[in-house]
C-alpha cells in the first residue's frame, strides 16, 4: 500500500485532527459499545500514514460510530477520539460526498 | 619440624563451605601440622568478631603466621592481611586458602572429596606460610602530571578537571584540530545547545590554564615505567614528513579516544543509491542549511529514517555489533524535529525496532510526534527494502507491525541510515598501552558498577565513547569519573605496590639475559653488582608474573611471595597422605 504523505495534509487541514500520541494499546477497541474493530486505532494508523484507500473503503464504519466517547473517557493518551472522527467525517462529506 | 607459631582459621561462610565440607574434620586433620597452635572453625570469619578473636590469637599467642581457609582471596585478601597489620603480624606471612570457589562449590556432589581436597589445600598453604618472611610493600612517589590522549569533549574536559584539581597535564589530539565529534555540530540534543560552541568554550578554558599542553597533530608511540611514575614518547607530525618526538613523565594516563560513526557496506539499505544517507552526513545537511533543507537543488519533503543501521546486528553474521548505540534514536528524533523546524511541510516517517528514547530523552520522542513523524516498526527478521525508483525518489517497502503487519510503501526524497558507534581503529594505542578490549572491541573497565574508569593496567584510565556507547553527557560524567580516580593516586603523593616480585641472586647470575627475553613488561635490564654484571629487576616494572624464573639456567631468579622452596613445601603438603 502506498503512502500519500499529502492525505493527512489533507485531513489534517483543520488542525483538528490528532492522533499523534496514539500509542496503539487497544483499549478503545476494547470498550467499544459497537464492537466496531477499526475504529478507531487502525483507522488514525491509516490516516496518519496517508493510506487513504484504506480509509475509503471503510466509509460505512466510519458513519456507524456513535461518538458515545466511550473510548476517548477511557483513552490512557488522551487522544480527542471523536473529535478526529468528526473532523474525517467532515473531510468524507465534502471529498466523497461533495456535500 | 617448624618453630614457626601459625594460626589457622577454616570458615563454613555460612554453609557455603559447611554444606559440602566437613570443617570440623578439616581442623582435626590440619591441627597437628608442623608450625600449627591454634586452628579455629568459624560460621563467617570475615565477621568483626572473628577478626577480632584472629587479632587477639595473634597478640596472645605470639602468632608469626596466618592462614585462614575461605573464600577467593579477589573477595578477602586485603580484609585478613589488614587484621594481621592490627595485630602487629606482617600482612605477608598471611595466606588465604580458597575453599569455597576452589572447592565446595565445585564439588558439591562429593563431600568426602572436597573434604579431602580442602585439607590437602591447607596443607599446602600451612607448608607456603612456614616459609614466608616479613615483606613491605614498595613505595614509588607519583609524578603530579597527567597524559590526556584525545581531545574531545571527553577529554577537553578531562584536562580542565586535572588541571584545576593542581595537576600538569600533557594532552594529545591525534588529528590537527580538538573537538571530536561535538565539534562538528550545531544544535544537539536534548537542550538545543550548539557543540561547536560548547567546544570553543572548553577550548578557551584550556588555553586559560598554563599548566595545561596540547599537542595537535600527536600521538603516543612509548610508554615504559608503572602507576605513578611513567614515562612516555609523544609523536607530533609537523609539516610534511617532520616529526617531532616528545618524552615526558606522567603519574597516570587518561584516554578519551573517542568512536566511530558505522560506515555501512554498498548496498546495505541501499546505502550507494543517490540520496540514501547517513545519521551524521544528514545532521551536517541540516546544520549547514539556512532556510529549507535541500539535496541537487530540491527541497527536502518527505523523509524515511531507518534505525538500528550497524547496531543490534544479528548475531549470525561475520563479527556483529550486538550493542545498541544509545544515542542514536535521541540523535534522529532530534534530527526530524530540526526539520520539522526547517522545514514545516515535511512529512517524516521513522523505521525502528525499538525506540531508546531513555529516561528524559522520551520528551523528545513525544514531540517529534506531536509534529507530525509518523513511527513504524519493523521485525529485525524483516528489514525494509531500499530502491531506486522514477523522478528521483527512492522507494521504501516495509511491514509495518503498528500498522498490523501491512506493508506499506514510502516515496521518499532522502532516506537516512541511523548508523551507530563503532570503536575508533585505535592498533597502536592497544599496542602500546596493553590496553584491554572487549568482545565489542570497545575498550575494557575493570568492573563496569563498581569500578567503570578504571582498567586492567593500573594507573591507565578510560572515559567517553571509547570505552562504549555514550552521548556528550554520558562522556564528560565519566570524563570527571576518570579525573577523580586519577587524582587520588596522584594527590596522594605515593602509591604502594605489592612486592611479591622477581628478585635475583647477584652470586648466581652471570648475565645470560635469558629472563629478559621472556619478560612481557621489559622489567629486566643489566646492573652491576661488585664489578659483575647481572639481571636487575625494575621494581616499578615487575608484575611478579614468575614467567623469568623457570627459564634462568643458574636458578638466580627466585619469587617474592612465592619462592621455589615455598612452590615445593606446598607441593609436599598437598601430597601428604595421612588424613
Ligand atoms: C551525528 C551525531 C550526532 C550526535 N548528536 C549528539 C547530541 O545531539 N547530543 C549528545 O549528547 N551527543 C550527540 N552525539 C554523541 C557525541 O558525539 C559523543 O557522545 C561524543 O562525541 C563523545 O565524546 P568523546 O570525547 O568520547 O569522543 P570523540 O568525540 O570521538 O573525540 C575523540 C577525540 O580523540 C581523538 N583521538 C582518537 N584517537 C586518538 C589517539 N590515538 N591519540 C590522540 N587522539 C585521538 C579524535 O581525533 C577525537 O578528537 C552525536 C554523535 C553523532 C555521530
Ligand atoms: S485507546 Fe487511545 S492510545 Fe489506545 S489505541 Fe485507542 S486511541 Fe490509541
Ligand atoms: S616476574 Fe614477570 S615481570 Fe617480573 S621480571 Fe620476571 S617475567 Fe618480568
Amino acid at each position: 500500500m502506498l503512502v500519500n504523505p499529502d492525505f493527512v495534509d489533507e485531513v489534517k487541514r483543520s488542525e483538528e485532527f490528532n492522533a499523534s500520541a496514539c500509542m496503539n494499546c487497544g483499549v478503545c477497541t476494547a470498550v467499544c459499545p459497537m464492537g466496531i474493530e477499526l475504529l478507531p486505532r487502525k483507522l488514525f494508523r491509516y490516516v496518519l500514514l496517508g493510506i487513504k484507500d484504506r480509509v475509503l473503503e471503510n466509509v460505512e464504519t466510519i458513519y456507524s460510530c456513535l461518538l458515545c466517547r466511550m473510548c476517548e473517557a477511557n483513552c490512557p493518551a488522551k487522544v480527542r477520539i471523536a473529535e478526529n472522527v468528526r473532523t474525517l467525517r467532515y473531510y468524507i462529506n465534502k471529498k466523497v460526498f461533495k456535500l | 619440624m617448624s618453630d614457626r607459631r601459625i594460626g589457622v582459621y577454616i570458615c563454613h561462610c555460612g554453609g557455603n563451605i559447611s554444606d559440602y565440607v566437613d570443617v570440623e574434620r578439616v581442623r582435626e586433620a590440619v591441627q597437628n601440622e608442623p608450625g600449627v597452635v591454634v586452628a579455629r572453625t568459624a560460621m563467617f570469619t570475615c565477621s568483626d568478631a572473628t577478626q577480632q578473636e584472629i587479632v587477639q590469637d595473634i597478640k596472645e599467642r605470639n602468632l608469626d603466621g596466618l592462614v585462614v581457609a575461605s573464600c577467593s582471596p579477589k573477595l578477602h585478601l586485603f580484609t585478613f592481611r589488614n587484621a594481621a597489620r592490627r595485630a602487629g603480624l606482617n600482612p605477608y606471612q598471611y595466606t588465604q586458602v580458597n575453599i569455597r570457589e576452589q572447592c565446595s562449590w565445585t564439588h558439591t556432589d562429593d563431600r568426602d572429596g572436597a573434604t579431602e581436597k580442602a585439607i590437602r589445600l591447607i596443607r599446602a598453604g600451612i607448608a607456603r606460610t612456614i616459609l614466608t618472611e616479613p615483606l613491605e610493600p614498595i613505595i614509588i612517589d607519583t609524578v603530579p602530571k597527567v597524559l590526556v590522549a584525545g581531545g574531545g569533549i571527553a577529554g577537553l574536559r578531562a584536562a580542565i578537571g586535572m588541571a584545576d584539581i593542581g595537576i600538569s597535564v600533557f594532552l594529545i589530539e591525534k588529528s590537527p584540530a580538538v573537538g571530536g565529534w561535538i565539534g562538528r555540530l550545531e544544535k544537539m540534543y536534548p537542550h538545543g545547545r550548539n557543540g561547536r560552541q560548547l567546544i570553543d568554550k572548553l577550548v578557551d578554558e584550556v588555553k586559560k590554564r598554563e599548566n595545561i599542553t596540547l599537542f595537535t597533530n600527536a600521538e603516543l608511540v612509548e610508554k615504559s615505567g608503572n602507576i605513578g611514575d611513567f614515562n612516555v614518547k609523544i609523536r607530533v607530525s609537523g609539516q610534511g614528513d617532520k616529526k617531532d618526538d616528545i618524552t615526558a613523565n606522567v603519574g597516570s594516563i587518561i584516554i578519551a579516544t573517542g568512536f566511530d560513526s558505522y560506515q555501512p557496506g554498498a548496498g546495505e539499505y541501499g546505502y550507494g543509491i543517490d540520496g540514501v544517507i547517513t545519521l551524521p552526513e544528514f545532521k551536517e545537511l541540516l546544520d549547514s542549511s539556512d532556510g529549507i533543507p535541500a539535496r541537487n537543488g530540491k527541497a527536502i519533503k518527505d523523509v524515511v529514517y531507518i534505525y538500528c543501521v550497524g547496531s543490534r546486528q544479528q548475531p549470525d553474521r561475520e563479527n556483529p555489533n550486538l550493542y545498541c548505540s544509545r544515542y542514536c534514536c535521541n540523535a534522529a528524533v532530534h534530527a526530524s524535529l530540526l526539520l520539522a523546524e526547517k522545514n514545516p511541510k515535511s512529512h517524516q516517517y521513522h523505521l525502528f525496532r525499538d525506540v531508546r528514547t531513555y529516561g528524559r530523552y522520551e520528551l523528545l520522542y513525544s514531540q517529534s510526534r506531536e509534529a507530525g513523524s509518523t513511527y513504524l516498526r519493523f521485525g529485525e527478521d524483516d528489514p525494509p527494502a531500499v530502491e531506486r525508483c522514477s523522478g528521483g525518489k527512492i522507494k521504501v517497502t516495509v511491514k509495518d507491525l503498528l500498522t498490523f503487519g501491512e506493508e506499506v510503501e514510502i516515496k521518499a526524497d532522502i532516506v537516512v541510515l541511523v548508523t551507530g558507534m563503532v570503536p575508533r581503529k585505535n592498533g597502536e594505542l592497544v599496542d602500546v598501552l596493553k590496553l584491554p578490549v572487549g568482545r565489542d572491541r570497545f575498550f575494557n573497565e575493570i568492573h563496569p558498577k563498581l569500578r567503570p574508569v578504571e582498567t586492567v593496567v593500573d594507573g591507565v584510565f578510560i572515559c567517553g565513547a571509547c570505552q562504549g556507547p555514550k552521548n556528550s553527557a554520558e562522556s564528560v560524567a565519566s570524563a570527571l569519573a576518570a579525573v577523580t580516580q586519577s587524582a587520588s593516586i596522584l594527590k596522594k603523593g605515593y602509591v604502594e605496590l605489592d612486592p611479591l616480585m622477581a628478585s635475583v641472586n647477584p652470586q648466581l647470575c652471570d648475565w645470560c639475559d635469558e629472563c629478559v627475553k621472556v619478560c612481557p613488561y621489559s622489567a629486566i635490564e643489566k646492573g652491576e653488582e661488585q664489578g659483575k654484571e647481572v639481571a636487575r629487576i625494575n621494581k616499578t616494572g615487575c608484575k611478579g608474573c614468575g614467567g623469568c624464573v623457570p627459564v634462568c639456567p643458574r636458578e638466580a631468579i627466585d619469587l617474592k611471595g612465592y619462592t621455589d622452596a615455598q612452590i615445593k613445601s606446598m607441593i609436599d603438603g598437598f601430597l601428604k597422605e595421612t588424613f
